[in-house]
């Protein structure tokens, strides 16, 4: 797969899932594990759910986080086991309140990072277009998927400049500490942007004709199989929510 | 130039990005419970900055609908809930007539639409009131015992009409605020 002037980065193709696929799986674990909608039932799937980012990135190939995801979710699963019988103290609290965060949290970030790892913005819009979704949503949608790591990004190295001139969160005025960090960071943000949105106006964004793709984008057997799992996490709490009646 | 354009989409997705991002680290805070009802006055303040220099480009209508509605979308995407994109698009819409009613040049009527669009945080808080029995258990499940019981004290079940009040006022405040930065800032480097 060529890389291209927008991507994110097209980086290591193991399971190919379609994009919408990806978005769909984030949208069920967003509600399900990281919201924590649909009471019991979602809880007792999480876990499942959980390993669905997992699968995928051991496709991926991508060792280092994978071995991460691992130790920080399996390890607070397991103390989350291990010390809920016994509760006691203030110690044991604080441990099952950051094991609950990792839980809720860790599979969410995971399935973000890996849609944003493997799909590139070309495949991203040519599946939004084939939604059928309005260029007035496509297009900023596209535009923040690739540029949330630039913002960060360059959150991060202003933060890392002022420290070196002693500017830190904690001595002084918390206005000025924002002033220097804000200012600096949409001035750099708004010139990327700028230089972004020429880019993609020469490739004809937002052009009044139809673009054309050559990302190879489609449902095969495995989008199949992981829609089916989407469905199957929606039904289950539905179904427990009736049936619990 | 009253319609859409290409360029005008890019932006909407880049200071939609950047409101998110500044959304997202104040957002953090919101794990000490007492920053919970404190998040709808630190999050128009300064958010206003991003919002100031955004009105800057903004030339037609629909651009504040778009952000509005996106960060909706994407306040469901990290777990906060599925009725922001509602508030989102409402408010949205409504600071996008206001502007239009001051030819999208009014600095006074910058301020006040970004008083109105910031109202749509009230989506964050409309489970708490709401659903309030179903999302404490979710809340006990998800913060804790501690954190749902120190929650549901701060913010009672007759709170959000004050909520919404504090969002118009404080996001008055961001907006006057942004305005004095841009100023300062944006428009001497000269990328306003």
């Amino acid at each position: 797969m060529r890389r291209e002037f927008l991507a994110s980065s097209g980086a290591g193709r193991g399971l190919i899932l379609d994009p919408c696929t990806k978005l769909a799986l984030l949208l069920v674990i967003a509600v399900f594990v990281l919201s924590g909608e649909g009471g019991a039932a979602a809880k007792q799937m999480a876990p499942l759910l959980a390993l669905v980012p997992f699968g995928l990135i051991i496709c991926e190939r991508a060792w280092q986080a994978a071995g991460l995801y691992l130790a920080l979710y399996g390890g607070s699963w397991v103390l989350q086991l291990v010390l809920m019988p016994r509760l006691d103290g203030a110690a044991a609290f604080v441990v099952l309140a950051i094991c609950g965060f990792l839980l809720r949290f860790m599979p969410g970030i995971m399935m973000g990072y890996i849609t944003v790892r493997t799909t590139t913005v070309s495949e991203f819009v040519a599946a939004m277009e084939r939604l059928h979704l309005p260029a007035q949503i496509v297009i900023p949608m596209s535009v923040i998927f690739r540029f949330f790591p630039t913002v960060v990004e360059e959150a991060r190295a202003i933060n890392d400049a002022m420290r070196m001139r002693g500017i830190r969160f904690g001595g002084g005025r918390a206005s000025a500490m924002l002033e220097y960090r804000l200012v600096p960071m949409l001035i750099c943000c708004v010139k990327i942007g700028e230089e972004l949105s020429a880019a993609a106006l020469t490739r004809g964004l937002g052009g009044p004709v139809k673009r054309t793709n050559i990302c190879e984008i489609g449902f095969r057997v495995q989008d199949g199989v992981a829609l089916l799992l989407c469905v199957a996490a929606v039904a289950w709490p539905v179904a427990a929510f009736f049936m619990g009646r | 130039m009253n319609k859409l354009q290409g360029k005008d989409l890019i932006n909407v997705g880049i200071f939609t990005a950047l409101y998110f991002v500044v959304l997202m680290a104040i957002a953090m805070l919101g794990f000490i419970p007492i920053f919970l009802p404190l998040l709808i006055v630190l999050v128009p303040i300064v958010g206003g900055i991003v919002m100031m220099l955004y009105y800057s480009k903004i030339h037609c209508f629909g651009m504040l609908s778009l952000t509005g509605l996106i960060t909706g979308i994407l306040m469901l995407l990290t777990g906060m809930g599925y009725w922001s994109i509602a508030t989102g698009l409402v408010f949205g819409v409504l600071a996008d007539l206001v502007l239009k009613s001051g030819g999208y040049k009014s600095a006074r009527k910058g301020v006040f639409s970004h008083g109105v669009f910031s109202m749509w945080l009230i989506g964050n808080y409309m489970p708490l009131v709401l659903t309030r029995n179903s999302y404490y258990q979710q809340l006990v499940t998800k913060n804790g015992q501690d954190y749902a019981d120190a929650a549901m004290h701060y913010i009672s079940a007759g709170s959000l009409p004050v909520l919404l009040i504090a969002g118009f006022i404080c996001g008055c405040i961001g907006g006057v605020i942004g305005q004095k930065v841009f100023k300062k800032h944006f428009q001497r480097a000269g990328i306003a």
